[in-house]
């Protein structure tokens, strides 16, 4: 155990560090902040993205015949790190560099990796997900959308829903059945759809936070060419696990504890200078316990991910270790944000366009999308299924 | 950076797993508190006291990271606490005791002969170390100390006091006049918890450790104990989900297993969870004590508050998931659930270690705002 950084891994750090301190615009996180409107903030966080890959700090752990870093996964997390520090903006093309390039990495072909990964990597190209469908949610394998062979293509009809930034994507990976006889888990195929391809409708669906973040996709004989399988016909389930697999791990968990830390770290200063009644809002004992509980655990969401990597450093296979990080991660950022609005007393219910708010509504806006965390990315529900069965081996 | 065990760290861990496996009594229901000498004589012969002292006084000269896995297995087998007295205070020594201290003692701790209790609880008093009203004064120290565990068996207490304007720990012969131990009767009797009165203990200048720094030394023991009781609670809890996965495998209800019923398997899995989060932040400051790191005294108060909270989840899941079993005397379940909460209470409650956290987290940010209102 050695929480020591090498000589280069720490010239990688001050690298970073110099090179963000540039990037950023003057001012940023104290006169300079992200746009309000939603639109915008996303466009915003493209060219973010697209600012951080001209440095040279996309695609940090990939290897570097597709556009990567090729720099260790230790590096990924001193990445992050650097990025909490900043408190750099978010990217848009999450899904992208998470799920869609690590997918293809792992079970794409040479072509598929260097016709995509290139582009993830620039975030040229947005992704976003096509799993869920209104009668397949927890029970994924029972997605209906069909994608029926024809020649050289396959023609697909049927709904995704939740699809995250479909709108602002220009590529889709989707779970489609294209064996209706076979069991449900292996009449599945996965396929890289072209998001201007004619027959594609997106539809906004409101949240409860009142964004509208993901939408119900439709697809209307959309032809996909043959060559966007990824892996075989009806073997697309075992690569929707890869998928899983990194939606719920450590790397992303880590990009996660990022905004967690700032949002963390913003409250505290909020409430180091609140008044309430005599005092300041921090003195309040019972906030304080409250307080230093959230700190452990946004630490340990970072140290969870940081044993992982190491497991994996160390030649350990990924496995159901990535449900523990998800199911972790997600209750503790909702604990997290329950505790910030108790913290805020009085002035709690006032959202962002209140000039009494605090942080114009941060706590509020992310209080409400915290409701999200254990729905997304599988339930808790199904997470603690998965735990239990292939973790502690108890029946199904 | 890697955060992961060698083998020979994983190895000791095992080792000693294996060993207590041969001592029944640690674990069994009843209450009566096990002989311990021969567990300490097994963990001698392994050469555990001897590893975190240094070679010029015949140790081996490593650190806390090298014993976490032990302290793990230590807390679920229901080891003496002496076990892990002895260990802090090896420490404490290596980085605080004079060389005539260290010269007096370290040869026979890594012998395994000399065992060591720690003595800072007060009645009166709150966690903070500092804060005692037992002092040494002209005619000796005087006051009482509570739940000093294995009292009995230390020839040695580590005693905190007030001396002059400070709180020092001095180290004091057992057999020393003025010395008296009262076994308590408390909630876990095999910990062999006592009280002792110190009436005009004559207590030299060469009995303190860090007479120079004492604020340093008694830091330096909070976050040793700290992690070391964090280490035991963590260990101890994965223990209790182990057996109450076990227990959700095997035993049948309604024609089938129980731990198919998501009722169950999913208490198991948040145990899981919380199992391996205890872990992050136990091993975590297993590291910061063994390296002296900036955010030592964070990480240890870390895991103090978060893996005892666990230890009370667990434990208690674990017996419901038991059922009506769970809640018999003879299963033994009980024992886990006494030690854990004599752990929570040793060396900082959760309550007293978040506080801990806040505070160092908001000094460690640079809280200007908190400057500007205080100097207001």
């Amino acid at each position: 155990m050695d929480f020591a950084y090498t000589p280069a891994e720490t010239e990688f750090r001050m690298t970073l560090r110099h090179w963000l301190a540039d990037a950023l615009p003057k001012g940023w996180g104290e006169t300079v902040f992200e746009p309000e409107d939603e639109d915008e903030r996303a466009m915003f966080r493209l060219q973010w993205e697209r600012k951080l890959h001209s440095g040279g700090w996309s695609g940090i752990n990939w290897p570097k015949e597709y556009g990567g870093r090729g720099a260790t996964l230790i590096e990924r997390a001193i990445f992050a790190e650097e990025m909490a520090r900043a408190q750099a903006p978010e990217g848009l093309n999450i899904i992208g560099h998470n799920l869609a390039g690590t997918t293809i990495l792992r079970h794409g072909t040479e072509a598929q990796k260097k016709r995509f990964l290139p582009k993830i990597i620039s975030s040229d190209e947005v992704w976003c997900q096509g799993f869920s469908e209104p009668n397949a949610g927890s029970d994924l394998a029972s997605v209906r959308t069909r994608a029926e062979r024809r020649g050289d293509h396959f023609i697909v009809n049927g709904q995704k829903i939740w699809t995250s930034f479909a709108q602002y994507s220009q590529w889709c990976f989707a779970l489609v059945r294209t064996d209706p006889d076979a069991p449900k888990h292996r009449g599945l195929s996965f396929l890289l759809i072209d998001m201007s391809s004619p027959g594609i409708s997106i539809r906004p669906l409101r949240q409860i936070s009142g964004e509208s973040e993901f939408n119900e996709t439709f697809f209307d004989d959309v032809i996909v060419p043959a060559e966007n399988i990824v892996g075989e016909v009806n073997d697309g389930w075992r690569i929707a696990m890869t998928t899983l697999a990194y939606e719920r791990g450590p790397e992303d968990a880590l990009g996660r504890q990022i905004r967690f830390k700032q949002e963390l770290d913003k409250l505290l200063d909020t409430l180091s200078t609140q008044r309430r009644g005599n005092g300041r809002a921090i003195d309040e004992p019972s906030t304080r316990q409250a307080l230093a509980k959230s700190i452990i655990e946004v630490e340990v969401m970072r140290l969870n991910s940081l044993r992982t990597f190491s497991k994996y450093l160390n030649g350990e296979e990924r496995g159901p270790d990535a449900s523990l990080i998800k199911l972790y991660w997600s209750h503790a950022a909702q604990r997290m944000y329950e505790t910030a609005l108790d913290a805020l007393g009085p002035t709690a219910p006032l959202a962002g366009n209140d000039r009494d708010s605090a942080r114009a509504g941060l706590f509020q806006l992310s209080w409400l999308q915290s409701k999200a965390f254990t729905i997304y990315s599988g339930s808790s529900e199904i997470q603690r299924n998965i735990i239990g069965e292939r973790m502690l081996g108890l029946p199904r | 950076m890697n955060f992961g065990f060698d083998e020979d760290q994983k190895s000791l861990g095992d080792t000693v797993a294996k060993l207590l496996v041969d001592y029944p009594a640690l674990t069994a229901p009843d209450l009566v508190r096990p002989h311990s000498d021969e567990v300490w004589r097994g963990l001698a012969e392994l050469g555990l006291f001897a590893l975190m002292v240094p070679e010029r006084f015949d140790g081996v000269g490593l650190n806390a990271v090298d014993v976490a896995l032990a302290v793990e297995a230590l807390g679920a087998g229901l080891a003496p606490p002496s076990i892990l007295s002895t260990l802090a205070v090896t420490d404490l020594l290596v980085r605080h005791g004079s060389e005539e201290q260290q010269r007096r003692h370290l040869p026979g701790i890594a012998a395994g002969t000399c065992k060591f209790a720690i003595a800072t609880l007060e009645a009166d008093q709150g966690y903070d170390p500092a804060s005692v009203s037992t002092t040494i004064g002209e005619d000796g120290l005087s006051g009482e100390k509570i739940l000093v565990a294995d009292a009995a068996d230390a020839q040695f207490f580590l005693v905190s006091a007030r001396q002059g304007g400070a709180t020092v720990l001095a180290l004091v012969d057992r057999t020393a006049a003025g010395v008296a131990v009262r076994p308590h009767d408390d909630i876990d009797p095999s910990a062999g918890s006592c009280a002792i009165r110190f009436e005009r203990v004559d207590v030299g200048s060469d009995a303190i450790i860090g007479a120079t720094a004492p604020e340093r030394a008694i830091a330096r023991l909070l976050d040793t104990c700290a992690t070391f009781a964090a280490g035991a609670l963590i260990g101890l809890s994965h223990r209790m989900l182990d057996t109450a996965v076990e227990y959700a495998r095997t035993r049948v209800q309604f024609g089938q297993p129980i731990g198919a019923f998501q009722a169950i398997k999913h208490r198991c899995a948040d145990m899981a969870v919380a199992v391996e989060a205890g872990r992050s932040a136990a091993y975590y400051a297993f590291w910061a004590v063994a390296e002296d790191a900036p955010d030592r005294a964070r990480a240890a108060s870390m895991a103090k508050a978060y893996c005892g909270e666990i230890s009370r989840q667990v434990c208690s899941e674990a017996i419901q998931v038991h059922g009506g079993m769970g809640f018999t005397w003879e299963l033994g379940l009980h024992r886990f659930l006494r030690r854990a909460k004599l752990l929570e209470h040793s060396f900082g409650d959760a309550a007293f270690h978040n506080e801990r956290v806040l505070v160092e987290t908001l000094a460690a940010t640079g809280d200007a705002a908190d400057h500007q209102l205080d100097a207001a």
